[in-house]
């Protein structure tokens, strides 16, 4: 069975966030996640941050410091081949579950 | 790669905490410069940002857990925090340690032993397919080795075999180059190398060729290159003096390597020559049993085919002999190598483990105790907020640690003791060179540590995880509460210690007893003032008994001139060793019943005062004397007394007569009983014991009759010089001697009798020790184990005690109390004890010597000296609750 927890969500969000965007700082995920969804979904910081390390310890994301637009130094993240993999998974997981849930609310 | 990350973020966890406090600051400027943008006041933004944020600490803290493998490092963190614990406590510390130490260091010395003399693989290639021959014969005991025409017999028509390889052993005395001495040697088939699958390390080993036809040629240890040829690489081709004859070196076999020896068991060897059966030894069928013989399993042969194949042909073997009817058995040569051995190694690891199982019981009770004093520490670490998951852990670290500290102590011990052991352990023990902390032993050993850890460490963890943080709070740490069910645990743990500490020492009492009863036995001979030694008369200058007797009488002479020399004798071979040969014979008159067993005796051939050098008494009749000596004499016996007992009861054996061989009714000479001597002890004196039968040297081909070439010449003889004084004094003078009648020869073997009985006496000696050693060790991890408890128990009472005393109690009547706690926990422990002894000491019966399993003084004696040491762990409890000042300790609560 397909992991489906929140935490395995978060990941497919911040991963999928990656793929399209390429390189990107961690408030850069924040807004990118809230604009795609139309502000239905906000990404917590409390959340967020723990899952970019532990995300990069498993070495699904890497990571650099550069500048930005305005001037500042910030930490960006962006997509490892292992990430790229972890986020097919997690694609086909999140669709399953979808899938799942659906069937459910349509049972009768 | 993660792992390596993780390892690396622990050692820059304050680099890391500064990145990533650089990393949220950045989130938190860019979210405020955007609302500040969006038209927002900065202050306002500031605030909101914050607020989504929610604690900056909390989050730094979640993210660096998920960055530095949070675990890795609390794990050192309370790897330090047990060591702080430990040296805030040094006597818990010190005790548990000391306590694991010694379980710990014992097992792993003791098992390094039995890996090396049991488990560890013998030194050949699929030694599992190694087998030995045994040829028996129906009415004797034992089983035998085999003749040497039977040897060729299984050479030549066993087809279960790739080789069947004869061996026996022999010393010859080399000489040549450098200090003459004699070599421990071993005349071997041609087929011997092959057959155990080993090659030599330089040269080659002998071929058939040369087995068959006699060539001086010699195949020579590792050992021997180093010492004497000084591991010289021209060895190959040079020749070595054995008895006087050259033979030619040509090869080196490789360090350590053994070969199957006739005393059972594999042994290592100075030297290996063809073992080149001459016509007089390939004549001896069904006599001379005295060949070894191994042989090796062809491919997909089983033990089942191949026991089928040699009994096929014994048929064979079974034609030539048609008197005696013979057997054929074939035993791994393994499980022969450790049968003799396995009593003691089964003793030995039984009260290894009961000493891990008592150190086990003490350390859990230990930390049981401690876990309960912290019981308070806990609760309000719990009241704080720390997860039980976390003082969990943090407990089991703790007996982690202190078991790991126990085994690295435990394995100091272990080194000193084996390399101890290995200088003192008995030789009986095969494969004892071999000896040393292997990897398998040590890895057995930290196994043992991790294990015990866990359980000791997880009983008292999940005691004190049950623990109720408002209870422990309440109780005021007094832990009362708590009590029954941990209590009885507790009491139970001792009990059981000293159970097993009551069955240790039992059996050290048993051992210690048979010990005393071998040392109180009379070997039927006085070895005070007697030295002895051997001299090997090589055949090439001795051709003759007469030449050998010439020379005997020569030396005799000329030690006799010594000062102070009372008796000069000598003999084939000398009592106590166990070395001594046996001989069939036939006692006139005597019927054997059906089924009995052939008479044995085991023989000696003497010259000289032999008896009275000896100081073995004359029971009646006469010692040999001169005249005996003479040519033509008439043949004559001296016979031991037990042997006069068992087949002339009743009868006056003087005048009597004796044959050798298995009937009377045979053509052999008749030998006169001319006198009946004491018994003399001819095994180690623990050891069961042989009826003898003397004749003079220069007899002893005429008492063979026509199988005299069988014998041969007598020129490896052993001498016994009684003198006044001191016998180490003598020994110098007597090497002199020997030298001034042939400056050739070497003299081997020179000791004191005394010497000779002790050295007969260390096996047994080196059992009782170890046992009783264990049995201390025991003893005092069991009088700990009470006192633990019963300090702890008065500590844990003294309010209650205060209040008796304050109630008018006498301090007596509180001392006696807690005396008779102890006293109970004693007598409980000293009752199952019993138990177990009365149904586990008949177990060490092979280990004992005039000694019952059940001995009655043994079984008293370990019940005093347990119920002495559980009052003397419990008076100083006892005293202590006894000096409770009831107002102080009130006062204190």
């Amino acid at each position: 069975m397909a992991r489906n927890d929140l935490q395995g969500s978060l990941d497919l969000l911040v991963l999928k966030t990656l793929s399209q965007r390429g390189k990107l700082h961690g408030y850069g995920i924040v807004l990118h996640i809230q604009r795609a969804s139309d502000d239905l979904l906000r990404v917590e910081e409390g959340s967020l941050y723990p899952a970019l390390h532990r995300m990069e310890n498993s070495g699904w994301i890497g990571s650099e410091w550069a500048l930005t637009e305005t001037g500042r130094r910030a930490k960006y993240y962006r997509l490892t081949a292992a990430g790229r993999r972890r986020l097919r998974q997690a694609e086909g997981d999140f669709e399953e579950l979808v899938k799942g849930v659906q069937a459910v609310m349509r049972y009768s | 790669m993660r792992l390596w990350r993780r390892i690396i973020n622990l050692f820059r966890r304050e680099r890391v905490e500064a990145e990533i406090d650089a990393e949220l600051r950045a989130h938190l400027e860019m979210a405020v410069e955007d609302a500040v943008r969006a038209g927002v006041s900065e202050e306002e933004a500031r605030r909101v940002a914050r607020v989504r944020f929610g604690n900056l600490q909390v989050m730094r803290e979640r993210t660096v857990g998920a960055d530095a493998a949070l675990w890795v490092e609390g794990l050192w963190r309370d790897v330090k925090y047990a060591l702080r614990q430990m040296k805030k406590s040094p006597g818990f510390a010190v005790t548990v340690v000391l306590t694991l130490g010694l379980g710990i260091g014992g097992v792993t010395a003791v098992f390094s032993v039995v890996y090396a003399v049991l488990l560890r693989p013998l030194p050949y290639p699929q030694a599992s397919r190694l087998v030995v021959l045994h040829e028996g014969i129906e009415h004797f005991g034992s089983k035998a080795d085999l003749s040497a025409p039977d040897v060729v017999t299984y050479q030549r028509e066993s087809r279960a075999f790739t080789g069947v390889a004869g061996f026996i052993d022999a010393s010859y005395d080399v000489s040549g180059k450098g200090e003459p001495f004699r070599a421990r040697a071993e005349r071997v088939s041609a087929a011997m190398f092959p057959v155990l699958g080993v090659k030599p390390l330089m040269g080659r080993t002998f071929t058939q060729q040369e087995d068959e036809n006699g060539v001086p040629v010699a195949v020579i240890s590792y050992a021997l290159w180093k010492n004497r040829f000084d591991g010289s690489r021209g060895v190959v081709g040079e020749t070595i003096d054995l008895n006087l004859r050259p033979y030619t070196i040509i090869g080196v076999m490789p360090r350590g390597f053994a070969t199957p020896s006739g005393l059972g068991g594999i042994a290592p060897h100075d030297l290996w020559v063809p073992l080149s059966l001459t016509p007089a030894e390939k004549a001896a069928e069904a006599d001379n049993m005295d060949y070894g013989a191994v042989a090796r399993l062809k491919p997909g042969v089983t033990m089942q085919q191949a026991r089928q194949d040699a009994a096929r042909v014994l048929e064979i073997v079974q034609a030539r002999v048609p008197g005696a009817r013979l057997s054929i058995s074939l035993r791994g040569l393994k499980e022969q190598t450790v049968a003799e051995a396995r009593p003691l190694l089964r003793t030995l690891m039984g009260a290894v483990v009961l000493i891990l199982l008592i150190a086990c019981a003490n350390l859990a009770n230990l930390l049981l105790v401690r876990a309960a004093g912290r019981r308070r520490e806990f609760g309000v670490r719990m009241a704080l907020g720390a997860a039980r998951k976390t003082l969990l852990r943090q407990l089991l670290i703790e007996a982690l640690v202190l078991s790991v500290t126990g085994g690295a102590v435990g394995m100091g011990l272990a080194a000193l003791a084996v390399r101890w052991g290995a200088g003192t352990l008995p030789n009986s023990l095969p494969r004892m060179h071999t000896v040393s902390i292997d990897w398998p032993v040590v890895l057995l050993a930290m196994g043992l540590v991790c294990a015990t850890g866990l359980v000791c460490g997880l009983a008292p963890a999940l005691a004190s995880a049950k623990a109720e943080v408002m209870d422990s709070m309440r109780e005021g740490g007094q832990a009362t509460g708590q009590g029954r069910s941990q209590n009885r645990l507790r009491n139970a743990l001792v009990v059981a210690e000293v159970a097993l500490a009551m069955l240790l020492l039992v059996s050290a009492g048993l051992l210690l007893r048979s010990f005393a009863r071998m040392l109180g036995t009379n070997p039927g001979f006085r070895p005070e003032h007697v030295v002895t030694a051997f001299v090997g008369l090589p055949k090439e200058s001795y051709p003759t008994q007469e030449k050998v007797d010439e020379f005997l009488q020569n030396l005799r002479e000329r030690v006799g001139e010594l000062p102070g020399v009372r008796a000069v004798g000598f003999a084939s071979n000398i009592p106590v060793v166990g070395r001594n040969s046996s001989r069939l014979f036939a006692a006139q008159g005597y019927v054997r019943q059906v089924g009995e067993e052939y008479s044995m005796a085991s023989n000696y051939l003497t010259a000289g005062e032999y008896f009275r050098a000896l100081g073995i008494p004359l029971i009646e009749g006469r010692y040999f004397n001169a005249a005996d000596d003479l040519p033509g004499a008439p043949l004559v016996v001296i016979i031991s007394q037990s042997l006069a007992r068992k087949y002339f009861a009743g009868r006056d054996p003087l005048g009597t007569h004796i044959k050798v061989g298995p009937s009377y009714q045979n053509a052999m000479p008749k030998m006169t009983v001319v006198g009946v001597v004491g018994d003399v002890s001819d095994n180690p004196l623990d050891k069961k014991q042989d009826v003898a039968m003397y004749e003079p040297v220069s007899q002893a081909a005429a008492d063979l009759g026509h199988y005299a070439r069988m014998i041969g010449v007598v020129g490896s003889i052993h001498a016994v010089v009684r003198t006044e004084g001191d016998p180490r004094a003598l020994e110098r003078e007597f090497t002199q001697a020997v030298h001034q009648a042939d400056p050739l020869l070497a003299v081997t073997d020179l000791r004191t009798m005394g010497q000779v009985v002790a050295a007969t006496e260390a096996p047994r000696r080196f059992n009782t020790w170890v046992l009783t050693s264990f049995a201390g060790i025991a003893l005092a991890l069991a009088l700990l184990g009470i006192y633990g408890v019963l300090a702890y128990s008065v500590a844990e009472r003294m309010r209650e005690i205060a209040i008796r005393i304050a109630l008018g109690a006498t301090r007596a009547d509180v001392q006696w109390r807690t005396l008779r706690q102890a006293m109970a926990l004693g007598a409980t422990g000293v009752l199952a004890g019993l138990a177990a002894a009365m149904v586990l000491t008949r177990y060490l019966a092979s280990l004992l010597y005039k000694v019952r399993p059940l001995d009655g003084f043994t079984l008293a004696a370990a019940v005093m000296i347990l119920l002495a040491c559980a009052a003397l762990a419990g008076w100083v409890p006892a005293r202590r609750a006894a000096s409770v000042d009831p107002m102080r300790v009130l006062r204190m609560e």
